[in-house]
C-alpha cells in the first residue's frame, strides 16, 4: 500500500506537535510495510518517497523536474542539513504561522538596513515595518502555492489513498483526490477552535469544513477532537475514526532527576498563548505560593502571550519564583524536565497535547486539563477542569506537602507512558485505510 | 557673585549576563565581565582620561580657581582598578590638586535609601572609607543616588559626622517661585542643599549636540551670557550658586568628541573667570559663601533628576521593577541573618539602581534614554536575567 502524505510540518520542520506527531506515525507506517510519499512546504517541487523506517530521518527526497533531480543527486552535500537547505525545507520553531520564507525575508532586510553604526531608534523603525509587511496572506499565499502544487504529485505519482494533516493541506489533498479519484483521509490534529478558544478565523474554520465534507474518512487525535467536529463542524460521526497520537522517547534522552531548585519545581511546559492556559497556570502558582513560599514555577516557551505573562506574573508579587525560560532546544527541554516535580498542562482546549507525556516519561507527576484528549489516554495523572484553578492549587499543595507521593505517581505514570507506542496507533491507521480502500473499490466498480 | 558649581557622577554598573533557568545552580558569575570590561575601556578612552586631562590643565593654568566636585560610586572604582587603573590614577592626580571636591553617596549607587536604613547607611559608610583608602579624601558634601532626596534622607544624613551639604535636583514642584540658585537649608534647617540648575546643566548634558534645539550650536559665549543675566540678585551683594551638576559620561560618551564638546569645556573657565562677579565654588565651600539667611525646603514627596516627571517613576514604576527591588531586600534581609559577606556583595551589585532602570517600560522621549544606556533587547528581558539571578542566589543561600 502507497500513501500521498501531505503535511505541513515533518522534523526538521517543526513548530509543534504536528511535526513530531508525523514523525511518529510515519515510521510506526512504515514498520508495517506502508510507503508514504510524503509532501512538505519546501521551496523546491519535491517530494520525499519514504520506505524504510530510517527514512524519517533521511529524507530522501525526488525533484518532480528531471533534470533538477539530476542536479540534485549530482550534486556534494557536507550534512543533511545542508542538503535540506538546497531543498529549501526551513526550520521556524516560534509559531504555527511564522513560516521560514518570511524568516528568510526578515533576514534579508535585515542584512540591508543592518549597519554597524544604526541606532535603536532606526532599528525598530525597520523592525515594526517588516512585521507589517507580513501576516496572514503570507500564510494564505503559501497555502494556496502549496495547494496547486498538489496537482503535480497527484498526476505523476502512484499512489492508493492520500492522508492530510490539519487544514494548511486539506485544500491539496481535496485537489489530489479530485485529479486521482483517489480516496482521501484528513487528520484533524488540532481545529481553529482550539488555537483560537473560540471561533477564531471564519476563512480557516471554513476550509477545514471543507476538507472534512470532501474526506472520504476523518481520523480525530481524541474523543474530545471527535466530539468538536461533530458539534462545530457537523461532520457525519459514521466518517469520523478516533486515533490517539502516541509517544516514543528516545533512547538518548538522560531521564534521572537533576535538580536545578532545592524547592519544589512547577513546569508549564509549551507556547505562551491562549490555547495552553498560561494565565490559569499563574493563578495556580499565585495561590500554591502563598502556602508554599519555597516553591518554584517555571514558564518554558515563548508565545504571544508571554509578555502580557511576564508582567502579570511581577504584579502578583512572586518574588524570584515565578521564572520564564524563552525558547528552549531539545537538550533545554531534557534539562528543565530532569529539573522538576511537577508539570501541569491547563490547556484550554488541547486537542491531544503531547508534553504531559514527555514529562510523565521523566517520572515528573502531571495534571492535565479536562479539555484535553491527552487525558484519555492515562491513567496515572492527575485530571482538572482548567479553569478549576483552586482544585489544581490544591493538588499541588498536596503533592508538594507529600513528596513520597509525588515521586509514587511520577514513576507510576513513567512506567504507563512507555507502554504507549506509535505501533499500536499506526495498526489502526492501517486498518482505516484498509476500510477506506475497500469501501473506495466497491463503489467505483459497482 | 555667582559661583558655578560643578559636579560631575562618575559611575559604572556591574552589567548582568544573560541568564537562563538552566544556568540557575551551575556557580555562573553573574555579570558579564567581557561587556563590563569592553565598556570600561570604551568609556576610559573617549571620556574619563581626555576629560580627566583638561580639567587637570584648566585647574593648573587656573591657579585654583576652576573647581570641580566628582561623585564616583563604588562599582565604578572597582572596575576601574580591575579593567582601567590609569583612569583611577587620573583621578587621584585630579584630587591631589586640592581644588577637587569628592561627595559622599551609596557605594553600589543604590535606592537602598528607599527600602534598607541600615543597607543605606552601610553603603555610605563603606563609601566612606573608599574615599579615604583611595584618594586620602574625607566627604563633606553627600548625593544620593539619581539626586533622589526627601526631608527624611536629611535626616539620616545629618545623623552621620561630618556632612554638611546635600546636592538634589531643582524640582520646580518644590521651588515653585524660588531660583535654584540660593544656598538652601533642608526642613529642619539642619543641614544645607544646593540645587540642580536643570535648564542650563541639561542644555550641556542632553541638548549640546541636538540639531533640533533652537538654541544650536551651544558656544561658550551664548552659555556665559546666559549666566550673565542671571545674576540680577547680585546687586545686593548675595552670593549664589549655578549648580551644573551632570553625568561625567556627558564629555566624550553621551556627546561625542565631534560635537565640540571637549572645546566647549576647555574654553568655559576664561569667559567665566574674565567677568569679576562670576567664579568657581565647590559644594562644600556654599554654605560658608552664603551671606544671606538661608531658607528652609520641605520635599515630603521623593524627587531625582531623572526624565521629565523628576520622581522615582525610572526605577519604581512598573510592577516588574517593583518585584524585582522588593524580592532583592527581602534576600539582602535573609543574607544578613545568616552573615554571608560573599553574597551579601553581590547582592549590593545587583542592588545598583541602573538594574531597575533597564526595566523601565516609559516611552517616548525618555524611553530613548532609557533604551541609550540599556544592554538588553528589552525591559522583559532585563527583568527576566535579574530574576534569573536572584533565584539563584537565593539557592546558594540555603
Amino acid at each position: 500500500m502507497k500513501v500521498l502524505m501531505f503535511t505541513w510540518e515533518f522534523p526538521p520542520l517543526i513548530a509543534g506537535g504536528l511535526g513530531m506527531a508525523c514523525y511518529g506515525m510515519v515510521r510506526a507506517l512504515l514498520e508495517l510495510g506502508i510507503k508514504v510519499d510524503l509532501v512538505l512546504p519546501t521551496k523546491e517541487l519535491v517530494y520525499f518517497p519514504l520506505r524504510e523506517p530510517d527514512d524519517v530521518d533521511k529524507l530522501p527526497a525526488v525533484f518532480l523536474d528531471p533534470q533538477k533531480h539530476t542536479e540534485y543527486v549530482s550534486h556534494k552535500f557536507l550534512n543533511i542539513e545542508e542538503r535540506l537547505d538546497y531543498i529549501g525545507v526551513t526550520v521556524h520553531p516560534e509559531t504555527y504561522l511564522q513560516l521560514g520564507e518570511l524568516k528568510k525575508f526578515v533576514k534579508a532586510i535585515k542584512k540591508e538596513y543592518q549597519r554597524e553604526f544604526i541606532t535603536q531608534e532606526e532599528r525598530e523603525i525597520w523592525e515594526e515595518l517588516t512585521t507589517q509587511l507580513m501576516g496572514d496572506e503570507d500564510l494564505f499565499k503559501k497555502v494556496q502555492e502549496y495547494t496547486l502544487r498538489a496537482g503535480h504529485f497527484a498526476r505523476e505519482l502512484d499512489f492508493d489513498l492520500i492522508h492530510t494533516h490539519d487544514w494548511l493541506t486539506y485544500p491539496a489533498g481535496m485537489l489530489a483526490r479530485s485529479i486521482s479519484g483517489k480516496p482521501l483521509v484528513v487528520h484533524i490534529h488540532a481545529t481553529e477552535y482550539d488555537r483560537a478558544g473560540g471561533p477564531g478565523n471564519e476563512r480557516v474554520h471554513r476550509i477545514e469544513r471543507a476538507g472534512m465534507m470532501y474526506a472520504d474518512r476523518v481520523i480525530a487525535v481524541s474523543q474530545y477532537t471527535a466530539q468538536m467536529v461533530m458539534s462545530h463542524y457537523r461532520i457525519d460521526t459514521a466518517k469520523i475514526s478516533i486515533v490517539h497520537n502516541a509517544f516514543s522517547l528516545s533512547d538518548e534522552y538522560h531521564r534521572t532527576k537533576k535538580r536545578i531548585f532545592k524547592g519544589p519545581t512547577i513546569l508549564f511546559l509549551g507556547r505562551i498563548t491562549l490555547q495552553k492556559g498560561p494565565d490559569y497556570f499563574l493563578e495556580m502558582a499565585s495561590k500554591v505560593h502563598k502556602v508554599h513560599p519555597e516553591a518554584y514555577f517555571i514558564m518554558a516557551g515563548t508565545g504571544d502571550m508571554g509578555r502580557e505573562l511576564l508582567y502579570k506574573s511581577a504584579a502578583k508579587k512572586l518574588g524570584n519564583k515565578f521564572l520564564f525560560t524563552g525558547f528552549l532546544n531539545r537538550q533545554q527541554v531534557e534539562d528543565i524536565l530532569r529539573a522538576s516535580d511537577i508539570f501541569v498542562l491547563p490547556s484550554v482546549s488541547e486537542p491531544f497535547g503531547i508534553s504531559p507525556l514527555e514529562a510523565m516519561a521523566f517520572g515528573v507527576t502531571a495534571i492535565i486539563s479536562k479539555q484535553s484528549g491527552v487525558s484519555e489516554v492515562v491513567n496515572h495523572a492527575f485530571k482538572i477542569d482548567y479553569w478549576d484553578v483552586d482544585l489544581m492549587a490544591e493538588t499541588v499543595n498536596h503533592l508538594i506537602e507529600n513528596p513520597e507521593l509525588c515521586q509514587k505517581i511520577g514513576l507510576e505514570g513513567m512506567e504507563e507512558v512507555n507502554k504507549i507506542r506509535w505501533t499500536d496507533s499506526a495498526e489502526k491507521i492501517r486498518q482505516i485505510y484498509s476500510s477506506t480502500l475497500s469501501e473506495y473499490l466497491k463503489s467505483t466498480s459497482s | 557673585m555667582l559661583y558655578v558649581v560643578f559636579y560631575f557622577q562618575v559611575h559604572q554598573p556591574y552589567r548582568l549576563r544573560h541568564l537562563n533557568v538552566l544556568d540557575i545552580g551551575k556557580g555562573i558569575d553573574y555579570f558579564d565581565e567581557h561587556l563590563n570590561s569592553q565598556i570600561m575601556r570604551k568609556v576610559a578612552e573617549k571620556c574619563y582620561l581626555p576629560t580627566n586631562k583638561i580639567l587637570l590643565d584648566l585647574i593648573k593654568k587656573y591657579e585654583g580657581k576652576f573647581k570641580v566636585a566628582f561623585s564616583i560610586t563604588g562599582t565604578a572604582i572597582e572596575q576601574m582598578k580591575a579593567y582601567s587603573p590609569e583612569v583611577l590614577d587620573s583621578f587621584k592626580e585630579l584630587v591631589d590638586t586640592g581644588n577637587v571636591e569628592l561627595l559622599g553617596e551609596t557605594y553600589y549607587h543604590s535606592l537602598s535609601f528607599l527600602f534598607d536604613t541600615n543597607d543605606f547607611l552601610e553603603q555610605v559608610a563603606m563609601h566612606r572609607d573608599l574615599m579615604k583608602s583611595e584618594f586620602g579624601y574625607f566627604t563633606e558634601t553627600f548625593r544620593n543616588t539619581e539626586l533622589i532626596y526627601q526631608d527624611s534622607l536629611s535626616d539620616l544624613i545629618y545623623e552621620i559626622e561630618g556632612f554638611k551639604t546635600i546636592l538634589t535636583e531643582g524640582v520646580d514642584r518644590i521651588l515653585q517661585w524660588r531660583s535654584p540658585l540660593y544656598a538652601y537649608k533642608n526642613y529642619a534647617k539642619t543641614i544645607n542643599l544646593l540645587l540642580k540648575y536643570y535648564q542650563l546643566a541639561d542644555d550641556i548634558a542632553f541638548r549640546f549636540s541636538d540639531r533640533d534645539w533652537p538654541e544650536y550650536p551651544l558656544t561658550v559665549d551664548k552659555f556665559v551670557n546666559w549666566i550673565d543675566h542671571l545674576t540680577l540678585s547680585e546687586k545686593e551683594g548675595k552670593n549664589l550658586f549655578l549648580n551644573l551638576f551632570m553625568d561625567y559620561e556627558t564629555f566624550g560618551e553621551h556627546q561625542w568628541a565631534e560635537t565640540g564638546i571637549f572645546d566647549f569645556m576647555r574654553h568655559f573657565p576664561e569667559e567665566i573667570l574674565k567677568r569679576p562677579h562670576l567664579g568657581f565654588a565647590n559644594p562644600k565651600e556654599a554654605y560658608q559663601l552664603a551671606n544671606y539667611q538661608q531658607e528652609a525646603l520641605s520635599f515630603p514627596e521623593p524627587v531625582s533628576w531623572a526624565d521629565v516627571e523628576r520622581d522615582l517613576s525610572a526605577w519604581l514604576s512598573n510592577d516588574m521593577q517593583l518585584n524585582a527591588i522588593e524580592t532583592l531586600y527581602n534576600l539582602i534581609n535573609l543574607i544578613r541573618q545568616k552573615g554571608d559577606e560573599k553574597l551579601l556583595e553581590i547582592a549590593h551589585k545587583l542592588s545598583t539602581s541602573d538594574h531597575f532602570y533597564f526595566m523601565c517600560t516609559k516611552y517616548f522621549q525618555d524611553g530613548d534614554v532609557h533604551k541609550y544606556f540599556s544592554p538588553y533587547d528589552s525591559p522583559d528581558q532585563a527583568y527576566i536575567y535579574y530574576m534569573n539571578a536572584l533565584a539563584d542566589l537565593e539557592e546558594r543561600l540555603q
